[in-house]
């Protein structure tokens, strides 16, 4: 598959918007081909690159299957797709979007069911009882059935459920639901509750990398471009520089020795401190008599090396082009 | 997809000789099943090993991954109280990932429901299926037997106090909770302020409360559980909580029974030395194992595993396996054994049900495994 580097982004809805948003504040321009409503597009700052633009499950299942190269997609998704991903998908990086969690949901008046444990007691009975299995509606099969699998519980059975999976309890087409939830507002609103124990996924937006697609050096580069200018951006969103005027600079230099050790890191007349040590930084600083002290936002901060990078090189092993 | 070799036609005649002496009616059953009905009888673990079909508008079917479930609806549409079946078709299942297995593969078997004589039936049948894999020429054949009913009556004999008893038996199948209750724990979690209160009041009480509970926190109560059951389970689980449990010496009686697994005399006269006297239980499967020698399985290559088949599905009585030592364990040559519960969860009228089922590649020495 030589050629550019395949990339891919949801089509539509918030988590494309927020998609955008991400790469246009790492400073990345999406520029569609065909017109607003196109599937394809390329992102300007990023040559060798082309993006697709398809749902948030069909990138889960061509990442999966190698047919692109990078996407971003939900996590929910990306685990949906079976056992052994791990071996297929390198998860890159967590975007620090698309937030949701993938939670077991039983009835609010089950007063007496807060645990996976307590519904595997309240299931076996059903089954003696009824002759039947509780029934589980949900989308995400394979998740359900490894998360009960892994709390021992096989006295169930899973009912797809294709549109509002948290009406199916009120509906009387299942008694539990294993769904995604943001606020839990959904749920509440249809009288259902979360188990204690019973949260499968803390799901983000992932940027993810096929291992089961055939990668080039350029393609592996281009990666590495865009993984450090999002890498860089993110850091400097942490990060403040504090200059002070040159002449200050030996008397500055023991409090700024003290900084560094804190993990701070020096410049000329200066430093790069986390936003968080920011005020502390200021108040020592000030306490040794040194000021003006300027105090500046970074747009990147940039390392030698991507650690995403790497660990994905190293996964691929040496491509002969 | 991967197929099974080809038998050549005279070994297979070999192997389905001994199921033409057993005066069962040949019979077909059909190859699409319904997907709700399997995964409601045999659990969601089976949903991975089903090829799913669907017809455009129509509901979700299975190919047969076996003819247990699709023989027992063709007896109970016959509306008669016994019947005797023998089978020959292809089932299907999805090989585990990772595993190199025939998806599309033969099976040969009996079934037979509402036969008078359990422990002649039981030994007929697992007799059978020693005969017929033995025909397919392998010599490295041994017998691995179970009984899911052998558990309930070593816990009767112990005579526990009632309600400990009942939840013993229920955890036979549920490895953690059986775990639970021989360290003496409690699974779950400490009750809620108002669980925990509703739990100390006489029962239709604490349903009235429940009930109250609910309306005032504007719960509209769906799910399929009715207040009497919620408080219902609560009050027992309190009760249980402050009724008798298992001393360690009974816990490891317990645990003494799970491990035996010896020839069918030796692990019988553990059990019974174990037990707190078992006679009927031991003395039927002193029959069952007698007519079995007479009807041709070998007592040498047989093994009897106190705690063999825990979790399968829906047999209730007693199981077999037969393996050879060529193939891996979860690739038996032939299985069977009893589920009298079955019929009626399918609507049936038979309390009686049995059977057994070879896979005639798996058995033919000839060719590869």
């Amino acid at each position: 598959m030589s050629g550019p580097l395949i990339f891919a982004i949801p089509s539509k809805g918030r988590l494309k918007e927020q998609v955008e948003a991400w790469l246009t504040d790492a400073g990345f321009k999406l520029e569609m081909a065909g017109g607003a409503r196109g599937y394809r597009a390329t992102l300007k700052g990023l040559p060798g690159l082309e993006v697709r633009l398809l749902s948030a499950s069909d990138i889960a299942a061509n990442v999966d299957s190698g047919e692109v190269h990078i996407g971003v997609t939900g996590e929910d998704l990306l685990r949906e797709r079976g056992e052994g991903l791990d071996e297929r998908v390198m998860l890159l990086r967590p975007l620090g979007f698309g937030r949701a969690d993938l939670v077991v949901a039983a009835p609010k008046s089950w007063i007496d069911v807060e645990t996976m444990a307590d519904l595997d007691e309240v299931a076996h009975l059903h089954l003696v009882r009824t002759g039947r299995r509780m029934r589980v509606a949900t989308k995400y099969l394979a998740q359900t059935r490894a998360f009960f699998a892994a709390h021992g519980i096989g006295d169930y059975r899973i009912v797809e459920s294709g549109g509002a999976t948290e009406g199916a309890p009120a509906s009387g087409a299942a008694e539990l639901i294993v769904d995604i939830t943001t606020t839990g507002a959904t749920l509440a609103a249809n009288n259902l509750k979360i188990l204690s124990d019973g949260v499968i996924l803390k799901s983000e937006a992932q940027l993810a990398a096929s291992l089961t697609a055939r990668w080039t050096k350029p393609q592996l580069a281009a990666v590495e471009r865009l993984l450090s200018m999002v890498e860089a951006r993110a850091r400097a969103k942490r990060a403040a520089t504090l200059t002070w005027p040159a002449e200050q600079d030996k008397k500055a230099a023991p409090v700024a020795a003290k900084l560094v050790k804190n993990g701070a890191s020096r410049r000329a007349n200066g430093l790069l401190v986390a936003e968080a040590d920011l005020l502390d930084a200021r108040q020592v600083l000030a306490d040794a008599g040194v000021g003006p002290v300027t105090a500046a936002r970074p747009d990147y901060v940039f390392e030698p090396q991507s650690d995403a990078a790497n660990r994905l090189m190293t996964e691929i092993g040496a491509p002969r082009r | 997809m991967r197929l099974e070799p080809a038998i050549p036609a005279d070994a297979l005649a070999k192997i389905r000789a001994p199921f033409a002496e057993a005066s069962a009616a040949p019979t077909d059953a059909p190859v699409l099943q319904p997907l709700a009905l399997l995964l409601d009888l045999a659990g969601e673990a089976m949903r991975s090993r089903l090829f799913v079909v669907q017809g455009e508008g129509g509901d979700e079917a299975a190919l047969r991954p076996d003819f247990t479930i699709p023989i027992a609806r063709v007896h109970i549409d016959t509306l008669a109280k016994a019947g005797r079946y023998f089978y020959e078709g292809k089932a299907f299942r999805v090989s585990p990932p990772g595993a190199d297995r025939a998806e599309e593969f033969l099976q040969i078997g009996l079934e037979a429901y509402g036969g008078k004589d359990r422990i002649a039936d039981d030994a007929e049948v697992a007799a059978l299926a020693w005969r017929a894999a033995q025909a397919g020429g392998r010599k490295d054949l041994s017998l691995l037997l179970g009984d899911v009913s052998l558990f309930s009556a070593f816990v009767d004999s112990l005579k526990l106090e009632p309600r400990l008893t009942v939840r013993l038996k229920r955890a036979f199948s549920r490895p953690r909770l059986l775990k639970a209750e021989l360290e003496g724990r409690e699974l779950g979690a400490e009750a809620g302020r108002i669980a925990g209160l509703l739990s100390g009041l006489p029962e239709d009480e604490a349903v009235r409360v429940l009930e109250e509970v609910w309306a005032l926190a504007g719960i509209e109560p769906v799910g399929g559980r009715s207040a009497a059951d919620i408080a219902h389970r609560l009050v027992e689980r309190a009760e249980a909580a402050r009724g008798a449990k298992l001393t360690e010496a009974q816990a490891d009686r317990i645990r003494g029974f799970l491990a035996i697994s010896d020839t069918p005399d030796k692990a019988l006269a553990a059990i019974g030395k174990l037990s707190g006297g078992m006679s009927k239980a031991l003395d039927g499967w002193s029959q069952r194992l007698k007519a079995m020698a007479e009807r041709g399985a070998d007592p040498k290559r047989m093994r009897l595993s106190a705690s063999f088949g825990r979790a399968f599905g829906y047999y209730d009585g007693m199981l077999f396996e037969v393996r050879s030592a060529a193939l891996a364990e979860d690739e038996p040559v032939a299985a069977g054994g009893r589920y009298d519960g079955l019929p009626a969860r399918l609507g049936g009228k038979a309390n009686a049900a049995v059977g057994c089922m070879v896979r005639p590649a798996r058995a033919y020495a000839g060719g590869k495994s």
